[in-house]
C-alpha cells in the first residue's frame, strides 16, 4: 500500500550518490565527502562502506558525525597508509537503493594540511641597518613535524591593500621571513600557506594587515645622476 | 685521507642527509613516472581496481601508520628499508630493459625509469653504510621479496601488458614513498634524538 501511495506522489528510489573527495590533513586521519544526489522525495538513508587492501571484511563508516553532513571521518584507529581503501556510498529509501561508483583512495596521496596559524607582523628597526617587515607564523595544529612523519614547507604572499598582484616568496621549512623592500605609508596584506614534503598546498591562512610607516625608507637605493 | 679509510667515513648525520635527499628525489621521480603512465595509457580505465594486492613487496611486513613506524626499533626499520630496496633491484632492472626495448614508451618515461634504477642502487649502498654505523656487527639482511612479474610485462595482449606495467609503477610509487618516509623518521630519531 505504501509503495502505491509513493508511486502516486511521484516518489522514487534515490539517485546515485557521488563521492567527491577524500583528504588527510596530517597523514594520520582522513575524511571523505559525498554528494547525496536525489532523495526521490522520501526520507533517505546514506551508508558508507569500505574494504581495505589485504582484507576481505567490509566495514561501515566509523564516524558520520565529526566532519558534518555527507561525510565520514576515519580517526587514527581506522587509518592505514600505503593501503588502498575501496569506498562506496549507498543511498536507501522505501523505494529502493542506489550505490555510488567505488572510490579508490590511498591516504599517502591525499595529504593536504590545514593552513598555518598565528601569523604575526612586526616592523623591526635594527640600529644602523635597514628596517624590515618581520613575518612569523606557526605550523597548523595537529601536524607532527618533530618526528619526521611530515615535513612542511611554507610560502608567503603580500601586497599593498589596493594592488592587484601578490608578491610571493618561498620560505622553505622556516617559520619566519624578513621583507626589506616595501612601499612606505601603504597598508600591506600578508598570508601564508604550507605544503607537506609530498602532498598538496593548504589553503591560504588568515589574512593579516600592517601599515608600513612613512619613514620606512631604504637609503641605499638613492642614485645620484650628474 | 690521513689515518686510513676507517677515519674518513662520513658522519651519520651526513649519511642520513644524503640518504633522505636521495629517497625524496627517487619518490618524486617515481610519482612522475606513475602519473605519466596513468595519463598516457590508463585514462578512463579502472587499472587501480586490478592493482589491489598486486605488490610483490606486500609479503614484507612494514609499519602502516605513524605510531607503528615510531614504535619500530631503528635497526629493524633500517633493515626493512634495505629489504625493500633489495627487492626492487631485480624488477627495476627488468623494467629498464623492457621499457627501453619497447618502442611505444616515450623517452621521458625511459629516462625516469633509468634514473630510479640508478639512484635506488646508490641509496642501497648508502643504507649499507648507515646500517654499519647504527648496528655494527649485526648482520641481518634476510628481508627480501622475490618478484615474479616479468611475464606480465611480456604478455602478447597489449591490455594485459599495460596492467602489468601499471601495477609495477603503482607499487614502485608506494614503496619509494615508504622508504622515504621511514628514512625521514629514522633521521629524526637517530641523528636528532627524536625531535627534528
Amino acid at each position: 500500500l505504501l509503495l502505491n501511495i509513493n508511486l502516486l506522489n511521484g516518489a522514487s528510489s534515490p539517485g546515485k550518490p557521488v563521492i567527491l573527495k577524500c583528504r588527510s590533513p596530517e597523514k594520520e586521519t582522513f575524511t571523505c565527502w559525498w554528494n547525496p544526489g536525489s532523495d526521490g522525495g522520501l526520507p533517505t538513508n546514506y551508508t558508507l562502506t569500505y574494504h581495505k587492501e589485504g582484507e576481505k571484511i567490509i566495514h561501515e563508516c566509523p564516524d558520520y558525525q565529526s566532519r558534518g553532513p555527507n561525510s565520514c571521518f576515519f580517526s587514527k584507529k581506522y587509518t592505514s597508509i600505503w593501503t588502498i581503501y575501496v569506498i562506496t556510498v549507498t543511498a536507501t529509501n522505501q523505494m529502493g537503493s542506489s550505490a555510488s561508483d567505488p572510490h579508490y583512495v590511498d591516504v599517502t596521496y591525499i595529504v593536504e594540511p590545514n593552513p598555518p596559524m598565528n601569523l604575526t607582523l612586526d616592523i623591526k628597526r635594527p640600529e644602523d641597518r635597514k628596517p624590515y617587515l618581520w613575518i612569523k607564523w606557526s605550523p597548523p595544529t595537529l601536524v607532527d613535524i618533530r618526528s619526521g612523519w611530515l615535513i612542511l614547507q611554507y610560502e608567503i604572499r603580500l601586497k599593498p591593500e589596493k594592488a592587484a598582484e601578490w608578491e610571493t616568496h618561498f620560505a622553505g621549512q622556516q617559520t619566519q621571513f624578513k621583507i626589506f623592500s616595501l612601499y612606505p605609508g601603504q597598508n600591506y596584506l600578508v598570508q601564508v600557506r604550507c605544503k607537506p614534503d609530498h602532498g598538496f598546498w593548504s589553503n591560504w591562512g588568515h589574512e593579516n594587515i600592517i601599515q608600513i610607516p612613512s619613514d620606512f625608507t631604504v637609503n641605499d637605493t638613492t642614485v645620484w645622476i650628474f | 685521507c690521513a689515518g686510513g679509510a676507517a677515519n674518513c667515513r662520513l658522519s651519520l648525520q651526513d649519511l642520513f642527509t644524503r640518504a633522505v635527499a636521495l629517497s625524496d628525489n627517487i619518490y618524486k621521480v617515481a610519482e612522475d613516472a606513475f602519473r605519466d603512465f596513468q595519463k598516457t595509457y590508463a585514462t578512463g580505465r579502472e587499472f587501480i581496481s586490478r592493482a589491489i594486492n598486486s605488490c610483490h613487496t606486500s609479503s614484507i611486513p612494514t609499519p602502516a601508520d605513524k605510531d607503528q613506524a615510531l614504535n619500530t626499533e631503528s635497526g629493524t626499520l633500517l633493515n626493512m628499508v634495505r629489504g625493500l630496496l633489495r627487492s626492487w633491484e631485480d624488477p627495476l632492472q627488468h623494467l629498464t630493459t623492457t621499457v627501453r626495448d619497447m618502442k611505444e614508451f616515450p623517452a621521458d618515461m625511459i629516462r625516469r625509469v633509468q634514473e630510479i634504477e640508478y639512484k635506488t642502487h646508490q641509496l642501497r649502498e648508502g643504507m649499507e653504510k648507515i646500517i654499519k654505523q647504527v648496528e655494527p656487527g649485526v648482520i641481518n639482511d634476510d628481508i627480501f621479496a622475490a618478484w615474479s612479474g616479468l611475464s606480465s610485462l611480456q604478455e602478447g595482449d597489449k591490455n594485459s601488458r599495460l596492467v602489468g606495467f601499471y601495477n609495477l609503477f603503482h607499487c614502485l610509487r608506494r614503496d619509494t614513498n615508504k622508504v622515504d618516509n621511514y628514512l625521514k623518521i629514522l633521521k629524526c630519531k637517530v641523528v636528532h634524538e627524536g625531535s627534528c
